[in-house]
């Protein structure tokens, strides 16, 4: 089936498969790489993309739903080079392998953009749903911290 | 065989057209969020509805006597919604709890009684306010139906879930039990529906989650508060009521021994939770000593 949408602020019209998951489409028809596909239940967190500013799994949902709709991929982020917010997961050290930072980054931004001064407990509740094998929890939780801070001092 | 087609509805009317126009078998989608996980085959023939934008298909209302919310509102909308926990707090808690912040921003109350999940967090806060459904048959036919009469299997759509605002009480709560904190399928939990006034329970009822294929509602329980004064004695005689409930439910089961000893704790915090005390209360360790 033939639909369109916005995907990291461009206009996308294109066939899809009416099976095709949202996480396979972005990956192998866009060529959006940046979208990790970890676990396909919803547990890891990798594959997380903003839908009209809201995080979701794109693992677990079909292409065709989004017809209409804006995804941001982690490609989006930083298309006029790396983000502040990605800038904070390295300055605080909260990569390590990297396979679950663009989810992190993405559950991060979407909680940022819904709540712009998170407690602490409110960002662990936020990444609860991205699973980190090297546990950099810690500095996760740090970098998405100091990256609320910047943005408030600069009424971003 | 044909191939799969997908539809995706604009509105009710558009809906109800497609249902009607549709011969052949009929599947419905919204969150996807338990449909498609890895290893759960989407049917390749038949035609798939998309219900996640049908507009007017997701909604809250409860300035009415009866809640009424409509089967694709999400979990997310119902764990934020002022109204909705001014007038049952406990469903407003067991959406919060459910799942990651992803999964909560696209799965449906719809969803998760039409998955019948036996862990499933929203069913037994729906059972103990006595919920009915709004369902609609392909055929265009609406009719309602009580939670515990519905069927997974018919293939009907839920519409709207109703709490009807006579069986709605004050105070209510809902708790879980899980390997981790967040995230995580409940072994066991607990909803409370009550009215609670001068440290004595009026009317009580409790669902639990976990212990079947469907939520059950704790009639031994809810005896054992019911008009009762809070009090240890009372805690002791509803803390042995659950522990009776578990073992019938599940005789045998190689989680009964460790589920009828997790109720108990879990059982406090669901009483310090609906009546707004803390679960370290001297109170509810006087109950376990």
């Amino acid at each position: 089936m033939r639909m369109s949408l916005k995907v990291n602020g461009a206009a996308v019209e294109t066939e899809v498969s009416p099976i095709s998951r949202l996480s396979g489409f972005l990956r192998d028809v866009l060529g959006l790489t940046g979208v990790k596909e970890g676990c396909c239940e919803g547990e890891c967190g990798a594959c997380t993309v903003l839908l009209d500013d809201e995080p979701v799994n794109s693992c677990l949902m079909l292409a065709f739903q989004v017809a209409g709709c804006e995804i941001v991929t982690i490609e989006g982020l930083c298309r006029n080079g790396i983000s502040d917010l990605q800038q904070a997961f390295l300055e605080m050290g909260a990569v390590q392998c990297g396979y679950c930072t663009p989810g992190m980054v993405l559950a991060a931004e979407g909680l940022l953009r819904a709540n712009p001064n998170p407690g602490e407990a409110e960002i662990r509740h936020a990444l609860a749903g991205n699973i980190c094998r090297c546990t950099g929890f810690e500095t996760i939780v740090r970098a998405v911290a100091a990256e609320a801070a910047a943005r408030q001092r600069a009424g971003r | 065989m044909t191939a799969l087609a997908v539809v995706a509805p604009v509105d009710i009317a558009a809906l109800r057209a497609t249902l009607a126009a549709e011969a052949g078998p009929v599947r419905f989608i919204a969150g996807g969020t338990d449909m498609l996980i890895a290893g759960r085959p989407l049917a390749g023939t038949g035609l798939l509805v998309d219900l996640a934008r049908v507009a007017g298909m997701a909604f809250i209302s409860t300035d009415d006597a009866d809640v009424r919310i409509g089967g694709a509102t999400t979990v997310a909308a119902l764990a934020a919604d002022c109204g909705l926990r001014a007038r049952i707090p406990a469903l407003c808690e067991a959406a919060g709890q459910c799942g990651s912040v992803q999964i909560r921003n696209r799965a449906t109350i719809g969803g998760n009684i039409a998955n019948a999940a036996p862990a499933a967090d929203l069913m037994p806060v729906l059972a103990a306010a006595g919920t009915r459904l709004a369902l609609l048959k392909n055929d265009g036919t609406q009719y309602e139906a009580a939670l515990c009469e519905y069927l997974p299997d018919s293939g009907h759509l839920i519409m709207e879930v109703i709490l009807p605002g006579n069986a709605l009480l004050p105070c209510s709560a809902f708790v879980k039990l899980g390997p981790r904190r967040d995230l995580t399928i409940s072994r066991l939990n607990l909803a409370m529906l009550a009215e609670f006034q001068n440290s004595h329970f009026g009317t009580v009822r409790i669902a639990a989650g976990a212990l079947g294929p469907v939520p059950l509602r704790m009639h031994l329980a809810d005896a054992a508060l019911g008009g009762r004064k809070l009090e240890p004695a009372t805690l002791r005689e509803f803390l042995s009521a659950l522990a009776t409930e578990v073992d019938a439910a599940i005789p045998g089961r190689n989680s009964q021994i460790y589920k009828r000893r997790a109720v108990a704790g879990l059982g406090l915090d669901l009483i310090a939770q609906a009546v707004g005390l803390s679960p370290r209360d001297r109170l509810f360790e006087e109950a376990v000593e």
